[in-house]
């Protein structure tokens, strides 16, 4: 995982859990408001309802009493508790409570005898007042009676002849819930008669009611919408009746809930946003140089160095710390290289010196073809880690003839053509040797190709021009100088004048033409400090490194 | 009452002094009404009970309201002489009385058939005749004899709003007049008379009338009305 994805997720992740937490607890506090104001709102709505009803009782009943002493009623009712069985009488009556009703405006009118029981009654039937079936009927004094699928809200009065009760007369309104500003619900007993909720049937809105208990309040499920319902008390409506308010929760939190999401999503949103911000900013702080040391030691990798880190200093402390301790471990590394290459070199000097000590004719030729061809290849600008390459090459040049017995390479006299065939097998087995040494492939062509001849004479392959490296070539040329203007047990060693004028003689057949007048001119101008210098000089074109490893 | 008593005194000894000498001679005459003196009451027919159809209560919309105002004037001759009772029937129907205004001399039967599908109840205050026959359903009937002269107001009790009159006359020579107004008084024997008109909401209008052996000059009432458009009564019951 990337350090700035988790560094997102490690800050992200809380601030979402906290908003989460938060939009949890305020949608709760919403909703408990939201239900408390409900509840307010339905008990107002209540009241209001209540002061309605009675107001309208209380008219209802002053019309009542005044019809309560209406003669001809009374005489009406008089003649129907004689004739209690008499259809002609019932139907008086009747007809007397019809134009009372159609005087009036009512739309339930009803006798009844002292006891309750019911004589007669009209109730308006769309346009037309027809007469009720009473049988049974027993409106209550006071509340709702149903008949047939009608719901009517009774209000009675006693009808009193001198002191004698002959009967009650009731008058009723149908029920609707215009006065209701809410949803609202009447039921009896648990069935539900009338409701004003639109679009959801009775059975409904009766099967949902069914848990509720008869006089506290619920909460209800309808069609997936909740809602708060509150039975109304403060009126009483007779026996089991029941007129519940509803408000919708959801409907009345939705808008609230609905700006809540809103904010709480573009806080989200915005918490995303600038956490990515931040996230970016803060990371960048810190991975940009870590990417910088990364692309550091990746390219270490390649080259094989481990140099310092050489950036501005960053700003965060860590990071500097970290940079600090690189550069520390970095230039350990390359004090341990450098020991290491050191003694490398060391024994690198000390082979060539035990291959050199073999012959005291030969003493020191290997250190002297090293600095020769490192003069010749300096003086061609060549790079310094070509030059380096050069250096051990042409020290380990000979390396081979470690393989060879020393009678063929001691031999004073002439050679054989089997003991010359021998000689010439030194370059393939200081290759051999060098082969198997981790760090030597460098020198591997020097070692082996340092007797190729420029014009295709030479051994071990008979490799023409530039066929030949350019690094063989050259000690090619050093060990040929070296060669001659050494002393040998069957002559003296050649003068340098005569060493060049032969290696000149070769240019272009056994030498490359372009090294041997740059050897010339090397050779030249050694001797011209040597004599300024008067006394013998040295080549000093070497490293010290070399120089010390020889002194040593 | 003194002056009536005395009017009625003077008319039976002008009466008594015509009657027998010569042959009689017919009373003609003219109700003469030019406003609407009455706010008639719609009720329901006696079918809707049964049905259960309400009517409009309320004024009825009337036409021809002067013909029926001028039916309902009763026109007879003051003085008790000859008399012929008779019997009538005055009808309870569609919760009314049929007519509302009922002539009749003295010492007649009157009965009272109901002929709703409900309770009716016939009931008299009124001076000439005091009664009260109770309530009696569908075609039962009740009789009632009236043998003081007088305007006889008749209700039920179990519909205030039945009101009719029996215009009880002291003689034979009574009757209403038609929709046109038009009335006779046959045979009326010759001498001088004070004819009586009698309207529910107007009251008693009187006129003197002479009959000859032949024929009788022409009666005409005309039931006037004031500024307000409210008939005059010129004289009371």
């Amino acid at each position: 995982m990337r350090f700035a994805t988790r560094t997102f997720l490690w800050s992200f992740i809380p601030f979402v859990v906290l908003l989460l937490g938060s939009f949890w607890a305020i949608q709760k506090l919403v909703e408990h408001t939201v239900r408390d104001g409900l509840r307010t709102s339905l008990r107002q709505t209540h009241v209001s309802v209540a002061r309605v009803r009675a107001t309208s009782e209380l008219q209802n009943s002053r019309f009542l009493e005044i019809l309560g002493e209406n003669a001809a009623l009374k005489a009406g009712l008089q003649l129907l508790l004689a004739a209690p069985h008499s259809e002609d009488a019932r139907r008086t009556v009747e007809d007397q409570l019809r134009e009372i009703c159609a005087k009036l405006g009512f739309d339930f009118l009803l006798v009844s005898n002292p006891d309750g029981a019911a004589l007669a009654g009209v109730m308006r039937v769309g346009e037309q007042l027809v007469g009720m079936d009473v049988a049974r009927l027993r409106p209550p004094h006071r509340g709702f009676t149903t008949v047939g699928e009608r719901s009517y809200q009774v209000v009675s009065t006693p009808i009193d002849q001198g002191d004698e009760n002959i009967g009650i007369l009731s008058v009723g309104e149908p029920f609707d819930f215009s006065t209701f500003t809410t949803p609202a619900v009447l039921a009896h007993r648990g069935k539900v008669l009338k409701s004003s909720i639109p679009g959801i049937p009775l059975e409904e809105v009766e099967a949902a009611l069914k848990p509720c208990k008869e006089r506290t309040e619920c909460e209800v499920r309808l069609r997936g919408e909740a809602y708060i319902s509150l039975p109304m008390d403060s009126i009483s409506f007779g026996e089991g009746y029941v007129l519940r308010s509803l408000q919708s929760i959801d409907a009345a939190s939705g808008p609230v809930q609905g700006i809540l999401r809103n904010v709480f999503g573009i806080a989200g949103l915005g918490a995303l946003l600038a956490t990515a911000i931040v996230t970016i900013l803060s990371s960048q702080s810190i991975v940009r140089p870590i990417r910088g040391v990364v692309a550091h030691l990746k390219e270490s990798e390649g080259t094989g160095l481990l140099p310092e880190f050489r950036a501005k200093p960053a700003r965060i402390q860590e990071i500097r710390e970290l940079a600090e301790s690189f550069n520390r471990a970095a230039s350990a590394i390359r004090e341990a290289r450098s020991n290491l290459h050191r003694a490398y070199v060391e024994f690198v000097g000390s082979l060539a010196s035990a291959l050199d000590a073999r012959d005291r004719y030969t003493a020191g030729h290997s250190r002297r073809v090293s600095e020769l061809a490192c003069a010749v290849a300096r003086s061609m600008n060549m790079a310094p880690h070509e030059l380096e390459v050069i250096r051990i090459g042409a020290l380990l040049h000979d390396i081979g003839k470690i393989g060879i017995v020393d009678s063929v390479l001691q031999n004073p006299g002439k050679l054989t053509n089997e003991e010359f065939a021998l000689i010439q097998q030194h370059p393939t087995i200081g290759r051999r040797i060098l082969e198997g040494v981790h760090g030597f492939q460098d020198y591997l062509s020097i070692v082996e190709l340092h007797h190729e001849n420029w014009n295709g004479t030479g051994y071990p392959w008979g490799l023409r021009g530039d066929a030949t490296p350019l690094g063989a070539r050259i000690v090619h040329v050093a060990d040929a100088y070296d060669a001659m203007t050494s002393d040998r047990p069957y002559r003296r060693g050649m003068s340098l004048e005569q060493a060049i004028r032969v290696l000149r003689q070769y240019a272009g057949t056994q030498f490359d033409p372009a090294i041997v007048p740059v050897f010339a001119g090397v050779m030249a101008f050694n001797q011209q400090t040597e004599s300024a210098n008067g006394g013998p000089g040295r080549v000093h074109l070497l490293p010290h490194a070399v120089n010390d490893a020889h002194e040593a | 009452m003194a002056m009536m008593i005395k009017r009625a005194v003077a008319a039976v000894l002008l009466s008594v002094s015509v009657v027998g000498a010569l042959t009689a001679a017919d009373v003609q005459g003219t109700i003469v009404i030019k406003r609407k003196l009455t706010k008639r009451r719609v009720t329901a027919p006696a079918s809707a009970y049964e049905r259960g159809v309400t009517v409009e209560l309320g004024a009825a919309r009337e036409t021809d309201f002067l013909s029926f105002e001028r039916s309902r004037v009763a026109i007879y001759l003051e003085g008790q002489f000859q008399t012929q009772p008779a019997t009538a029937v005055l009808e309870q129907k569609n919760r009314q009385f049929v007519t509302d205004t009922l002539v009749v001399p003295a010492g007649s039967t009157v009965s009272f058939p109901n002929r709703d599908p409900i309770f009716h109840n016939v009931f008299s205050l009124s001076k000439p005749k005091t009664f009260d026959l109770g309530n009696y359903p569908k075609d039962h009937t009740r009789t009632v004899s009236f043998d003081r002269p007088g305007v006889v107001f008749v209700n039920c009790r179990l519909h205030p709003n039945m009101s009719a009159a029996i215009v009880v006359a002291p003689n034979q020579w009574c009757t209403k007049a038609d929709a046109a107004g038009r009335f006779a008084l046959p045979d009326v024997p010759p001498g001088s008379y004070t004819i009586v008109a009698w309207h529910r909401a107007a009251g008693f209008f009187r006129q003197p009338v002479k009959v000859g052996t032949d024929r009788a000059s022409p009666v005409e009432f005309i039931i006037p009305l004031d500024e307000n458009g409210d008939a005059k009564v010129v004289a009371q019951r």
